[in-house]
């Protein structure tokens, strides 16, 4: 009886402890009232309406009053062949971009870095950044005038065959590598600096044992610079395959044109285009759409647990 | 940038090698390939179409022009979007960065009930969203679709760019509050004296990548603006550009070069993009330093 009443008294001088500590932060809830409105509302608003993907959509009943039908629309969208050839087409882009993109901003950076003329070096690396802070519309909107049959790049092939010219902007074989050329003018300057911070972070030491040691430029960069900044280059890499299942909706969105809509059909793209160019089904469309968000959460949840286990600090801090 | 100073090469600065030759070669081409687009826009935009369809590879205007500019700008539409884009700036920004810092600075302070809560709570939106139909039917009910506040709407909170502030906060000194609690200040006087003195440079860098955000920002509009009153910069440019450019393609097919009777096709386009990435052009190069810093504080804590 007596323990019984002593425990009691824990509890509630607990319970006036706990209300004592979020009175004394009242002014923390107060600051997190304006972003967690924004949050509950614009973030997780949005989330409640994926039961959409479980329903058949009756405009006139609303997302609320439309009536369940379970997996059907799932079902749909397993069997749709466009579906499966947008997720292939994903993959292989993405793939690509892991082969010649990725390395790009780390070359970029090696060479950046072992720039003697140090003016030089700073107008080139501000030219480089340039464009990452354009959008892709303005950017698409540039090599597309680059590319276009009176472009510059025309006018140079043409004063080397003599009049012929090279279609570069409906051409299927073009698309993809067209891709991965843009993404790197556009962002390869910007990647770099992330890969510079690294190799600035390296002791001095070992460069001047080595200088001692009468090493050569190649010998260091490939047995200090290269090795220092390894785990950068993993944790960057792991961080790319989280997003395999996205990435590029602006840059495909802007550079594609109807004559290259069958190599450009991304997921992103597919989706786009069963939401606002067909008939719309709107239940469908967030069926696809949620399952697109849920393989992109798991990705992002594996390259963090193996961004994690590479020793940063991973995604999610 | 101060980062990438190396001590190394400065003591052998007297001999150029070969090496430093053919790397310097590799950068200034790199470089070249990245500036000759933006300069060849800036060209064609000052040029007449005469002078272009004359032109065998590169061009220079000998006599510089403002016709597409005016053919442009004669055009309502750029000034509508320049409106409409300034107008979701001076409504989004000041939002965006009171909700941003006050719920950074909140959920940094150590100790109060339900802080790994929140943090996680606002994390997940990271990992995971609704996507744009159901955003879509969600501003429709709110009544924002056709109205500039859907755009604002949106996307008000960043939670990368809250992430980054939020490590402002946390790397701020203890010693600093708690001495100015012992001089008796309250929470409120503390946050307003001594914390947003003192998280200027953080806003300033947020500041900018909302801005630059906000500018660039196409698709939300795309989507929840239908009237043309309405339509944003880019989506202007978009439509200038973008949207006519299979005509331009099927008109050139077979290999002889038609232009537009009235205008210079290429003369207004270019034109058009000029002015759409004009301030981000202006300010950037001055700025350079501030965005490299937000992104180095990103990078070394999320």
């Amino acid at each position: 009886m007596k323990t019984a009443h002593a425990a009691q008294v824990t509890v509630s001088r607990r319970h006036t402890s706990l209300w004592a500590a979020i009175w004394k932060n009242r002014i923390v809830y107060t600051l997190l009232i304006p972003g967690l409105v924004w949050y509950v509302i614009f973030a997780y608003g949005p989330m409640g309406g994926l039961v959409l993907a479980f329903k058949r959509y009756r405009a006139n009943l609303g997302i609320w009053g439309s009536p369940w039908i379970g997996m059907q629309n799932f079902q749909y969208v397993f069997v749709d062949a466009a579906f499966y050839k947008s997720v292939i087409k994903t993959l292989t882009i993405n793939i690509g971009r892991m082969v010649f993109q990725f390395p790009m901003p780390i070359i970029l950076a090696l060479l950046l870095n072992e720039m003697r003329f140090t003016k030089l070096k700073r107008s080139i690396q501000t030219v480089l950044t340039f464009p990452h802070f354009l959008s892709w519309v303005v950017v698409a909107s540039i090599i597309i005038n680059l590319l276009a049959y009176n472009g510059l790049v025309n006018n140079i092939i043409k004063l080397f065959t003599g009049g012929t010219i090279f279609n570069f902007l409906g051409n299927t074989q073009v698309f993809i590598p067209m891709l991965y050329v843009t993404e790197v003018w556009k962002n390869a300057g910007w990647s770099a600096i992330v890969y510079l911070a690294a190799i600035s972070g390296i002791n001095t030491d070992q460069y001047e044992a080595a200088e001692i040691d009468g090493a050569s430029r190649f010998q260091k960069l490939f047995s200090i610079t290269l090795p220092n900044i390894t785990p950068t280059i993993i944790v960057m890499f792991i961080l790319a395959m989280g997003g395999l299942m996205s990435t590029g909706f602006d840059q495909v969105f802007n550079l594609s044109n109807p004559a290259v809509r069958d190599v450009a059909e991304t997921l992103d793209m597919y989706i786009y285009r069963i939401t606002f160019l067909s008939p719309p089904n709107f239940a469908f469309s967030t069926a696809v759409s949620l399952f697109r968000s849920i393989v992109n959460m798991v990705l992002l949840l594996l390259a963090d647990r193996g961004a994690k286990m590479m020793g940063s600090d991973g995604l999610l801090g | 940038m101060e980062v990438i100073n190396k001590p190394i090469n400065r003591r052998r600065l007297n001999h150029v090698k070969v090496s430093d030759v053919v790397i310097a070669a590799i950068l200034i081409i790199w470089g070249l390939v990245v500036l000759l687009p933006f300069i060849n826009v800036v060209m064609i935009s000052f040029t007449t179409e005469a002078e272009y369809a004359s032109t065998k590879v590169f061009l220079f205007p000998k006599r510089p022009t403002l016709a597409s500019y005016q053919q442009l700008l004669a055009d309502k539409r750029i000034a509508t979007g320049y409106k409409n884009t300034l107008t979701v700036l001076l409504m989004g920004i000041p939002l965006s960065l009171f909700c941003t810092a006050s719920f950074a600075y909140g959920s940094s302070r150590p100790n109060f009930p339900g802080r790994k809560f929140f943090f996680y709570f606002v994390l997940f939106t990271m990992l995971f969203s609704g996507g744009i139909i159901p955003m879509y039917m969600l501003m429709k009910e709110l009544g924002l679709t056709n109205t500039l506040w859907s755009v604002v709407l949106a996307s008000t909170v960043s939670t990368f760019y809250m992430i980054i502030m939020r490590n402002f906060f946390t790397g701020l000194p203890d010693s600093l509050i708690e001495s100015a609690k012992l001089d008796g200040a309250g929470d409120w006087l503390i946050l307003w004296r001594i914390i947003l003195p003192l998280s200027m440079p953080i806003m300033a860098t947020i500041t900018l990548f909302y801005t630059v955000d906000r500018w660039n920002e196409w698709y939300n509009a795309m989507i929840f603006l239908q009237k043309g009153s309405l339509q944003t910069l880019q989506l202007v440019l978009r439509s200038i550009v973008l949207e006519s450019r299979v005509d331009s393609i099927v008109v050139s097919e077979g290999g002889s070069i038609m232009y537009d009777k009235q205008n210079f096709t290429m003369g207004l386009k270019t034109a058009a993009i000029i002015i759409t990435m004009l301030p981000v052009m202006l300010v950037f190069p001055f700025l350079q330093k501030h965005f490299v810093k937000g992104v180095l504080v990103g990078a070394i804590k999320s």
